[in-house]
């Protein structure tokens, strides 16, 4: 690492995120696939019925991914600081042109929500998937299976709302974000602006 | 072509379940190993070798110890069919020309969604993991034969033919109102009750599960609209506001 490189993630946790995004649109394609009988989807998975297979399947990758993410993120999300207060207090700074932002710490709190968003759907959509995936064929158990597919597609919903901002927010709205996720490290002063208090923990 | 349906007068049915061996007859299923439970209803349930089959409903009072009901059961052929509706492979089940809802087992994914969302319970799997139900003889009715159940039906408990007519007819016979006939848009096999539906096993006021229906009517959509929100909304923040700008910090190194 050079010396104005800070290193911000690691090679696990990298890894652990683009397992997570490739299995998500692997699976919110599919998804769409079933939903609206796109035959073209279908063709392009070797036909529903594999596209099934792979969907149910790919789903487990998912889910054990976001497993892992929270040993990476939940103790931290979890912690509810002054600093989030202030940073809600002003929507991040992102509806001024602008940003007066006291300093914050590694992760802030529009991030918090982000993974705490994630890990509660990603939770809800995966247990409702394995249900409607293993169902015994009984007939008692229709409304376990019926709540499950509901809360699965709320979750689908809500997912494709909360992906696309985390996107846009990490590509667009914030240039120079993205390589967190590629590299693992960014530049100091770059992160000064954004983690100040971390960036000072970290003795730089 | 009008749609097709079946018309069942449980007060003419003598329970002979020529219908359920005629429907195993023409749609080659193996017969089934059942136990004696006290009843000559028989086999007890629908089943992946079992399309139809006659309810027996004892119904013994002061007046008439002896009331005995038939009711036939099998896919109702829902105007509206929920298993359709949640169907996630196309062309699984389809409707045919005639009204029926009918299947095809090469297409079938095997997710069993449909037995979630059926009003009347009548989907069954069989050891493929294929959809097996009745399709009203879709293969007879396409060349415009009766199925066979109704086919053999020697008391005309049973009748197929066209919707309206076979309504006009119901009413002609004096039943003011005709189970299914406006049910889930209609069923496909609408019913001549001479009692409540709940005494002859049915529900009152069949329906697609409510979750199904929110499903298809609000969770579709949205999912389309909450994408292009986003987009939208990205591309007006960022006309707006564009990309987060941050003033220099001190450096202090």
């Amino acid at each position: 690492m050079s010396n104005n490189m800070i290193k911000k993630v690691s090679g696990l946790e990298i890894l652990v995120h683009w397992t997570m995004a490739i299995s998500f649109f692997i699976l919110v394609i599919s998804g769409f696939g079933f939903m609206f009988h796109m035959e073209g989807v279908g063709s392009a998975f070797g036909g529903f019925e594999q596209m099934k297979t792979i969907h149910n399947w790919v789903g487990v990758v998912f889910a054990a991914a976001l497993f892992l993410t929270i040993f990476h993120y939940l103790p931290v999300a979890l912690k509810f600081t002054s600093d989030d207060a202030a940073w809600l207090s002003k929507a991040g700074g992102y509806l001024s042109k602008k940003a007066q932002l006291p300093p914050q710490d590694e992760i802030n709190a529009g991030q918090k929500l982000l993974y705490i968003a994630v890990l509660v759907l990603g939770t809800a959509i995966s247990v409702t998937g394995v249900i409607i995936w293993l169902r015994p064929d009984m007939a008692n158990l229709n409304s376990a299976v019926l709540l499950s597919f509901l809360i699965h597609n709320i979750s689908f919903v809500l997912f494709l709302i909360v992906i696309p901002v985390h996107i846009y927010m990490a590509t667009l709205a914030n240039p120079g974000t993205l390589r967190i996720m590629i590299s693992g490290t960014v530049p100091v002063e770059w992160a000064r602006k954004r983690h100040a208090k971390w960036v000072q923990k970290m003795g730089y | 072509m009008g749609r097709m349906s079946l018309l069942v007068s449980p007060e003419l049915c003598i329970g002979c379940r020529g219908c359920q061996t005629a429907c195993k007859e023409w749609n080659q299923l193996e017969g089934e190993k059942t136990e004696n439970r006290g009843t000559t209803e028989n086999p007890p349930d629908l089943s992946p070798n079992t399309f139809n089959k006659i309810r027996y409903v004892e119904l013994p009072s002061e007046k008439n110890p002896m009331r005995l009901l038939f009711v036939s059961q099998r896919c109702m052929h829902c105007g509206d069919a929920g298993c359709m509706k949640i169907c996630p492979a196309p062309g699984a089940l389809f409707r045919t020309d005639e009204g029926a809802v009918a299947y095809d087992k090469d297409k079938c994914i095997g997710c069993r969604l449909c037995v979630t969302s059926c009003p009347f319970n009548v989907p069954r799997y069989d050891a493929q993991n294929k959809i097996s139900k009745c399709h009203l003889c879709a293969d007879r009715i396409s060349q415009g034969l009766t199925p066979s159940c109704a086919k053999t039906c020697p008391t005309g408990a049973l009748r197929y033919g066209d919707r309206d007519e076979l309504l006009g007819l119901a009413k002609k016979a004096g039943y003011s109102k005709v189970y299914g006939e406006k049910d889930l848009e209609g069923l496909g096999a609408v019913y001549a009750f001479t009692d409540s539906p709940k005494i002859y096993g049915m529900s009152d006021s069949p329906a697609i599960p409510e979750a199904v229906v929110f499903w298809n009517n609000v969770l579709k959509p949205l999912s389309y609209l909450g994408l292009a929100g986003v987009a939208a909304a990205a591309v007006l923040h960022y006309v707006a506001f564009g990309p987060k700008k941050i003033e220099e910090v001190k450096k202090d190194e």
